[in-house]
């Protein structure tokens, strides 16, 4: 009684300079216990606090009170997320961070994700100390978005660089989460460089998220490049190497198929297969891979022919008739995948050269945009360099090799320990 | 002691001469006053000569043609000087002289030229001394001393004029005004003289950031020479100053001389060539963060490999 109205004072009194808000911390986390069994703390008690002013203590009470079995937690931790400030969270984030984890899992339970993806957003951008960083919350709020289906609001979170990773499990959850969105909002490019990150990750035993991703990086391959190859990239792990392609037999077979062209003989793979598919919920993009099939085996017809009549692609691609192919020509065309000209009197269709000669302004706009990045890039590159130059571990050994050139000169020898 | 000349000769200068003049100048002056790595070798006997004055007076003539009220000075050559005459080599410059006829048969000897801050009283002599060549020959003087405040060339054209001082007639050095006249080739040939450097500014990235520099200051300030005439045109239009016809009319003139900028064809090429540069621009980009990537994969490697060579020797650095 008496403890929780001196923690509350305390809390109004000192939640104004920095200085005093470390003092309030340590009184916290000395009276988080005390306040665990307090039976005094209720709802109510929050009120007499502000969450924007008083964050740090707001964010004690809640944690201790949603702990408990308390109702309507949902809009209560929602309103303090949207009204706390970043600079006094960051003092308590693992805290911050429970008590988003259990928003989710509230959200999750109420089966209504979407309530939970706004305060979710918000959190993220609070608790990251800087834009390059990974939080624990990133996941968290990519599954909610994916969820509750609403990608746009997964991907403005998936536009920043990340530089600096605090879990590693955190960064595979937020790759695959986020190649998942991708492929939602079908730009297959992102989504191929987020699942080739996860794949590629260093790992000692196989992971099932790195799993998981293999399969759908696999099919997307195929949806976005058109090729498949079965060896992995050359800085996977050796685990991943040896381990994956045993585990995802029928889809290094769906690839292999892919890879000779023939649409019946893919379809029927995809259907003798059906059910792992749907177990693993890729029946979806397994039909969407089928499909770009079509489009590949039409592309490849540019680069053979000049001009070719509707019927000729149709017999050649394995379309039904000419009408489908006149379709599928169409569509690519207005996808700007290829260039053509399509004849409808003699149904001829003749192929283009890409007629964009970079010569535009907006050309010029892009260009900017881009050179813009890659000095962002650089400067980032020249930084990290620059700190592993300084790394002790490094230092000591090129100082080992340095030493035994120097046999006779009289160069310093760099020190082996560094006393810091 | 130089007042403006009144004899309504226009005289046009080209640049050789002033190339000339200064080459002369800085030669004679580089022997005499060798640097000092060299001066330690001088025996003796030389040292008397190696003491000369900081700024030895150089002398020699121009040639040139004289058409009607212009006179135009095309080329000069170097003669040396009698101290203890006071006069110029006559028998070299006749010499010279039919050599060069024989090359320009239109060239005749104008006058002569020399170094100093101002014009001197023991210049009279050797002009009057010319003016059996030429009734009435020219006298440019070159300044070498180098004044960074200074905007315009530092030479001047004398001509002699016969005043009367004191009851006596006496001949007087007097100013005239002159313009530069440069023919294609002469502007090439002063420019690549005026971008000389030293041979330790010879990296490639310094090279591009004088040019560039150049580039920019030149642009700077024809920026503000057309900024200086829309101020003055801009006054004329709201009735500040009188309006001047003349000026008007030069300013359309050279108005008309700028280069069609808003036809089609031009931004295009422009478009092109811009984003060609951009393409370049990128392209170096790239390559610069592929190798800083490089660089720190191999440290990474130096520093984290747990499968490094242990016992063993890299073989080079």
């Amino acid at each position: 009684m008496s403890t929780l109205e001196a923690v509350i004072t305390s809390i109004q009194r000192l939640s104004a300079t920095s200085r005093d808000l470390s003092a309030l911390h340590d009184v916290l986390k000395g009276a988080n216990d005390s306040l665990r069994t307090n039976s005094d703390l209720q709802l109510t008690t929050l009120d007499q606090l502000d969450p924007s002013k008083h964050s740090l203590g707001y964010l004690y009470l809640l944690d201790v009170l949603s702990c408990g079995p308390v109702s309507d937690v949902v809009p209560l931790i929602a309103r303090f997320i949207n009204g706390c400030d970043a600079a006094q969270i960051r003092l308590a984030s693992e805290k911050f961070v429970s008590i988003c984890k259990r928003l989710k899992d509230k959200v999750l339970e109420l089966r209504d994700p979407l309530r939970g993806v706004a305060p979710l957003l918000a959190a993220v951008r609070k608790v990251q100390v800087s834009n390059k960083r990974l939080t624990a919350l990133h996941p968290d709020c990519l599954q909610l978005c994916l969820l509750a289906k609403c990608y746009k609001a997964g991907f403005s979170i998936l536009s920043d660089d990340i530089l600096e990773v605090d879990l590693p499990r955190d960064f595979y959850l937020y790759c695959y989460y986020g190649g998942m969105i991708c492929i939602g909002l079908k730009r297959f490019q992102k989504a191929l460089e987020l699942l080739y990150n996860v794949v590629t990750a260093p790992m000692h035993v196989v992971n099932a998220i790195a799993l998981e991703a293999y399969k759908k990086y696999i099919l997307v391959t195929l949806i976005h490049s058109g090729q498949f190859s079965v060896s992995l990239p050359k800085c996977a792990s050796t685990a991943a190497k040896s381990n994956f392609k045993t585990l995802c037999t029928t889809y290094v077979e769906v690839g292999n198929c892919y890879n000779n062209g023939m649409i019946s003989e893919l379809e029927a793979v995809v259907v003798a297969n059906s059910s792992e598919f749907e177990k693993d919920k890729n029946l979806g993009l397994v039909k969407q891979a089928v499909s770009s099939l079509y489009k590949r085996n039409i592309l490849r017809l540019t680069q053979k022919y000049l001009t070719l009549s509707l019927q000729d692609i149709a017999n050649m691609v394995q379309l039904a008739n000419a009408k489908e192919a006149e379709m599928h020509v169409l569509q690519m065309i207005q996808d700007g995948q290829i260039h053509a000209l399509i004849n409808q009197k003699d149904g001829m269709v003749r192929f283009l050269e890409d007629p964009e000669q970079y010569k535009t302004s907006e050309m010029i706009e892009i260009m900017d945009s881009v050179i813009q990045r890659t000095i962002g890039l650089s400067k980032n590159l020249i930084a990290m360099d620059e700190s592993l130059s300084c790394d002790p571990l490094y230092l000591g050994k090129v100082g080992r090799e340095r030493q035994r050139y120097d046999f006779g000169d009289d160069f310093d020898t760099v020190p082996q320990k560094f006393s810091m | 002691m130089a007042p403006s000349s009144s004899s309504g000769l226009t005289f046009k200068l080209h640049p050789l001469v002033i190339v000339n003049i200064s080459d002369h100048y800085t030669r004679v002056k580089t022997q005499f006053n060798p640097p000092p790595s060299l001066c330690a070798t001088e025996n003796a006997s030389n040292n008397g000569e190696a003491m000369l004055q900081p700024n030895p007076r150089v002398y020699g003539c121009v040639i040139g043609v004289q058409r009607g009220r212009t006179v135009e000075i095309f080329n000069s050559f170097e003669l040396l000087f009698d101290p203890s005459t006071d006069t110029l080599d006559r028998s070299f410059l006749e010499k010279k002289q039919e050599l060069y006829k024989k090359v320009f048969p239109d060239f005749y000897v104008l006058g002569w030229y020399s170094t100093g801050s101002d014009a001197e009283e023991s210049d009279m002599l050797i002009h009057k001394a010319l003016m059996d060549i030429n009734e009435s020959p020219v006298y440019v003087l070159l300044n070498p001393a180098i004044n960074h405040a200074q905007k315009d060339l530092p030479v001047t054209i004398y001509e002699s004029e016969l005043h009367v001082i004191d009851g006596i007639p006496q001949l007087i050095f007097a100013h005239t005004s002159y313009t530069i006249e440069t023919v294609e080739a002469e502007r090439i040939s002063v420019d690549h003289v005026a971008h000389l450097k030293p041979s330790d500014g010879g990296s490639a990235a310094t090279q591009l950031a004088a040019h560039l520099t150049g580039i920019h200051s030149a642009i700077k300030m024809l920026n503000s020479r057309i900024r200086v005439l829309h101020q003055y045109l801009a006054a004329m239009d709201k009735g500040d100053i009188p309006c001047d016809n003349s000026l008007l009319r030069q300013v359309s003139s050279l108005l008309r001389r700028l280069p069609a900028m808003e036809s089609e064809r031009f931004q295009d090429n422009f478009l092109m060539e811009y984003n060609d540069k951009l393409l370049v621009t990128y392209l170096a980009m790239i390559t610069n963060c592929t190798s800083t990537m490089n660089e720190m994969v191999d440290k990474f490697n130096t520093a984290y490999d747990r499968n490094s060579r242990r016992g063993g020797r890299t073989a080079f650095m």
